[in-house]
């Protein structure tokens, strides 16, 4: 894991000497690898109708800063910290908040008797491998489907989390929300595709 | 006594390793004896493995390579 580390930061001091140089390609992956997390942040805390212009703002910033990095974070988590300082930035001059309640589907509560105890049976998914399930175009799609309709701050926790494993106290920081309201929000994220995933199964079955 | 709805409200915290000791232990006892249970957070499992693997993104109708181009052009001529 550590050999694995110290290649990405390698890889990374490179990609950021070509940046520096100003070569075209280095910009292209850079944009390619971190444009649409930097959007999920920024969604996020400013919301749909600003995130755009946050997110150009952040690049520009960051582009100007980037003879300054010192690699004490990634690349990643710098980028993300820049563009969550510029929408928090935003939203205190638009004076807006976003819910951290919007789009909750919990588990409901008719699937439990009055002591607590499961009404129906669950059962084993046939298929458990994530490989053999999303060999299926179908699900891939429900899947894509389900994450969009998620609501921002849920699709940003997931994605920092689940995809991309950034480390709980950097989630707190870059959405400034605290760690057990990230918690709650991987919680709903995660419920939510499971039904969405469950409910596949079942009409396949 | 932890119950079924324990479980599905803590799933996620035990699957993370966000919960008291206290509180996994007694979960952990449940499981033991249910089966519903022990399918449930094997399909939460599976469904993080599946979002792991899968990796949705936002919609995002930003053409990357004029981006690319634009902030490379920006940094050309900042160096000047």
């Amino acid at each position: 894991m550590k050999k694995i580390f110290k290649s990405k930061q390698q890889d990374e001091k490179v990609l950021i000497t070509r940046l520096i140089k100003g070569e075209q390609s280095a910009f292209e992956q850079v944009v390619s690898d971190y444009q649409n997390i930097m959007l999920s942040v920024a969604r996020a805390i400013v919301g749909e109708a600003f995130a755009d212009e946050v997110v150009q703002d952040a690049w520009i910033s960051a582009i100007k800063a980037l003879p300054k990095f010192e690699g004490r974070s990634s690349l990643k988590t710098w980028l993300l910290h820049i563009v969550s300082n510029g929408a928090k930035s935003r939203v205190r001059r638009e004076n807006r908040t976003v819910s951290l309640d919007d789009g909750w589907e919990s588990v409901s509560a008719d699937k439990f008797d009055q002591r607590g105890h499961r009404l129906d049976n669950v059962y084993a998914w046939d298929v458990a491998t994530p490989e053999a399930l999303l060999a299926n175009d179908q699900l891939q799609s429900i899947i894509e489907h389900s994450f969009q309709k998620l609501p921002a701050m849920q699709r940003a926790a997931l994605t920092m989390y689940d995809m991309e494993g950034i480390e709980m106290d950097e989630i707190c920081n870059i959405l400034d929300v605290s760690a057990s309201n990230v918690r709650v929000l991987l919680h709903r994220a995660r419920t939510t595709l499971h039904h969405s995933i469950e409910k596949y199964q079942e009409s396949e079955s | 006594m932890y119950q079924c709805k324990d479980i599905a409200e803590e799933v996620n915290n035990y699957i993370d390793g966000h919960l008291p000791l206290s509180k996994r232990i007694g979960l952990f006892f449940h499981l033991l004896i249910c089966s519903c249970c022990r399918n449930y957070l094997q399909q939460i499992r599976s469904t993080i493995s599946v979002i792991t693997v899968s990796h949705p993104k936002e919609n995002d109708e930003t053409d990357t390579k004029i981006l690319a181009k634009q902030l490379h052009d920006l940094c050309k001529n900042h160096d000047h």
